[in-house]
């Protein structure tokens, strides 16, 4: 099969950059800029764990320490995680499929615009009288109504929500109507990729799911104006329900594809196709059906609910996750394992998301929910799902992709001491709030009884320790961008189409495309070659 | 002694069933995982397997894990029904209402009221050895009464009452507060919970 690149005359500096209609520079543009907001609600985040290392109030007041944790939260999922995860389906789904393009490249571009717009919307609220918004990041109502919390800022991240969201759900459709139709001859559904498998499964839980919260962020904004959609009886409830109902499948929105990237790595540097790949795709499609039928978990503790049904439904995510594991673990065994930087992600993927699954099946029990529920054992849970967990598959992915993306190889001396310090940081950070939280520290608090300071500052410490750790990832970008090593077509023998093009792809991806008979088809090809021989 | 609803007992009985589920997987996947990383890495001579499914292994996998699905959702449920039954014959009902950033406590037959806030928690008394029967509002936003040492938590909410019950299975004075993040003071919405003696109760109220 061969593609024709069309050369045609197109703008180059900033607004080649910022116009174009090339799914690898939308791709990377949505990486840089999620970046950007990773590192400031990062900062953030050092802010609280530097007001929360001894009792009492030093550093920020009460009302800026809401304004904080709000704005942490908000920003790592609606600014963060989600943006990365459809950033990474936009670069890579069409040339794993083996497309020239994205389906529509410019809805895809809209959709960066809108999240670029929703996020710095989100980040003036700190401009404005009364600050940033202040409700947490699912700004529970009548909380988040105009007389309890007052001020721009607030309506501010209602629109930059609103904004971020609606730009990820337009990116999900151009992803599900790549891999429908964008597919090269010969690749059928049970030839996609297992990265891929997981982006299918990832937008289909945005498209379902991120339209209700539009919905909400609407009828929120119309309430703080005018009153009326929560105020009755069952509203506050309502509107909890309907959070969640977006709230828990973006969870897996932020784990899929992460899921799908530690997949990929582990099967090129354990030097052998992946393995398990009916089970692990079956497992997608059950843990994202489950994902639907589990978002009142969040709510155990409020007494109005069903919580056997919910409690059962989450229970059963074990499953699914269980099958994840038996393919990735599969892989390694058997293999022929080289320990790269991304292997050594992977690796602590495997390991720190199992923390955050086994917690997670631990409060999806409402009995210890009612315990552990709004406390640190909480917040230690999905840290270690989310940063241990989705934010290491990412570091995997990027250690893996790096060189097809720019044509230059990572550091990987320097990405070692990133890992070990990211490791380290995560565990000290993070383990210690499992504790608190049993003991009784609730999340959400500027200030705490005196016995909790020893392990407070412990978890302060380490999350100074996951800062250094990011900050020698940047160092390692940047070194790595001006004294390039070149990385060549295929450095580490991946199995997808996207390791047969050239680094970094040309305009259209692909000049030729080889046989597709499986979905490893570059090891189908060595193995061909071998034959010959 | 354990009684119906002494939410502290049934926590700690499931618990030790989860903890005990979760540190052997834990176990065993750090084992595997650990070991697979060693006994597979690269070395002259070794050349990758080319399986790519074990449908057999994996049907028995699954059928294991829904087995450990079944005990735990089945102790779960066990024990919510204990932790979540309401008896009809409580002698002693408190009403709770929440408010920003404080707690109201009313003791109806015997017309007492405790009330405090962020700046002078107040106490709640209760007797032990018997069922406590807690009705529950917020004047405001959604709230949260949480005892840890009880292992419980309730939400308050403002377009509704939410009704539990709890034992106090020995006397002490134990820490409550809120858990819901509920605005500006919400960190210092705090109460102290004094239970004791049914005598010694009966005596306190008596003495409002």
């Amino acid at each position: 099969v061969t593609t024709v690149a069309l050369e045609r005359t197109r703008p180059s500096g900033l607004v080649g950059w910022l116009a174009s209609t090339d799914h690898k520079r939308i791709g990377l543009l949505q990486i840089g800029s999620a970046l950007g907001f990773f590192v400031a609600s990062g900062i953030v985040a050092l802010l609280m764990r530097s007001e929360l290392a001894e009792p009492g109030m030093q550093i920020v007041s009460r009302q800026s320490y809401n304004e904080l944790f709000t704005i942490h939260g908000s920003g790592m999922i609606y600014l963060t995680v989600t943006p990365l995860a459809l950033a990474a389906g936009i670069y890579l789904v069409p040339l794993q499929v083996g497309a020239a393009e994205i389906a529509w490249p410019r809805l895809t571009l809209l959709g960066l615009w809108l999240f670029v717009a929703g996020g710095i919307a989100m980040y003036l609220g700190f401009a404005v009288d009364h600050g940033a918004a202040k409700a947490g990041w699912f700004a529970t109502y009548p909380l988040s109504s105009a007389a309890n919390t007052s001020g721009k800022g607030e309506d501010m991240w209602i629109c930059g929500v609103f904004l971020a969201v609606l730009g990820n759900f337009i990116q999900g459709c151009a992803i599900l109507a790549t891999i429908v139709r964008k597919r090269a001859p010969g690749m059928t559904m049970a030839r996609v990729p297992p990265f891929t498998w997981t982006m299918l499964t990832t937008v289909l839980l945005a498209i379902t799911s991120f339209p209700v919260l539009l919905g909400t962020m609407a009828a929120l904004e119309w309430s703080r104006r005018f009153g009326g959609v929560f105020d009755d009886h069952y509203g506050p409830v309502a509107y909890q329900l309907l959070f969640w109902f977006y709230g828990h499948p973006v969870v897996y929105v932020m784990f899929f594809p992460f899921v799908g990237m530690v997949a990929e790595a582990v099967s090129a540097f354990s030097g052998r196709k992946f393995f398990g790949y009916k089970g692990f795709t079956l497992s997608m499609l059950l843990f994202a059906a489950l994902s639907m039928s589990v978002w009142a978990h969040h709510m155990f503790a409020t007494g109005r609910i069903d919580n056997e049904y919910f409690s059962l439904t989450s229970t059963m995510l074990i499953v699914p996750a269980g099958l994840e594991y038996f393919a990735v673990i599969g892989t390694m065994v058997g293999g022929a394992i080289v320990f790269s930087t991304a292997m050594l992600f992977s690796i602590g993927f495997l390991l720190l998301f199992l923390i955050g699954g086994l917690t997670g099946i631990i409060v999806a029990s409402p009995p210890l929910d009612y315990h552990l529920t709004d406390s640190y054992f909480y917040v230690a849970h999905f840290h270690y799902a989310l940063f241990a967990g989705s934010l290491f598959g990412f570091f995997a992915g990027v250690y893996y992709w790096f060189p097809k993306v720019t044509g230059a190889l990572l550091r990987e001396s320097l990405g070692k001491v990133q890992f070990l310090l990211m490791f380290v940081g995560a565990n000290v950070t993070f383990f210690p709030m499992l504790i608190l939280g049993y003991e009784g520290m609730p999340r959400r608090v500027a200030t705490y009884p005196p016995r909790f300071t020893d392990l407070n500052l412990i978890a302060t410490i380490g999350g100074f320790v996951i800062a250094l750790g990011v900050a020698v990832f940047l160092v390692n970008i940047v070194w790595s961008l001006r004294r390039r090593i070149p990385a060549g077509k295929d450095p580490f023998r991946g199995p997808g189409l996207e390791w047969w093009t050239t680094s970094p792809p040309p305009r259209l991806n692909f000049d030729s495309l080889p046989p597709i008979r499986s979905y490893a088809p570059l090891y189908e090809l060595t193995e061909e070659e071998a034959a010959h021989r | 002694m354990i009684l119906a609803a002494d939410t502290r007992h049934q926590f700690s009985d499931l618990f030790s069933l989860y903890e005990w589920v979760t540190i052997v997987t834990a176990a065993i996947v750090f084992a595997v995982v650990l070991a697979a990383a060693v006994r597979y890495r690269r070395r002259a001579g070794r050349e990758p397997s080319r399986r790519t499914e074990a449908t057999a292994v994996e049907l028995v996998y699954a059928l294991i894990l829904s087995i450990v699905i079944a005990v735990l959702v089945w102790a779960t449920f066990t024990t919510e029904h204990r932790v979540d039954a309401v008896a009809a014959g409580a002698r002693q009902r408190v009403d709770i209402t929440a408010f920003k950033w404080g707690w109201r406590f009313d003791y109806r037959e015997a017309d007492v009221s405790v009330v405090g806030d962020d700046n002078r928690p107040p106490t709640l008394h209760v007797p032990v050895g018997e069922p406590v029967l807690f009705v529950q509002r917020s004047e405001d936003v959604v709230h949260s009464f949480w005892i840890p040492a009880m292992r419980f938590k309730r939400d308050a909410w403002p377009d509704d009452t939410t009704r539990f019950e709890l034992s106090f299975g020995r006397p002490g004075v134990f820490a409550g507060r809120c858990a819901e993040f509920c605005g500006l003071h919400h960190a210092d919405m705090s109460f102290t919970v004094v239970a004791e003696s049914s005598d010694r109760f009966e005596r306190w109220l008596a003495a409002q």
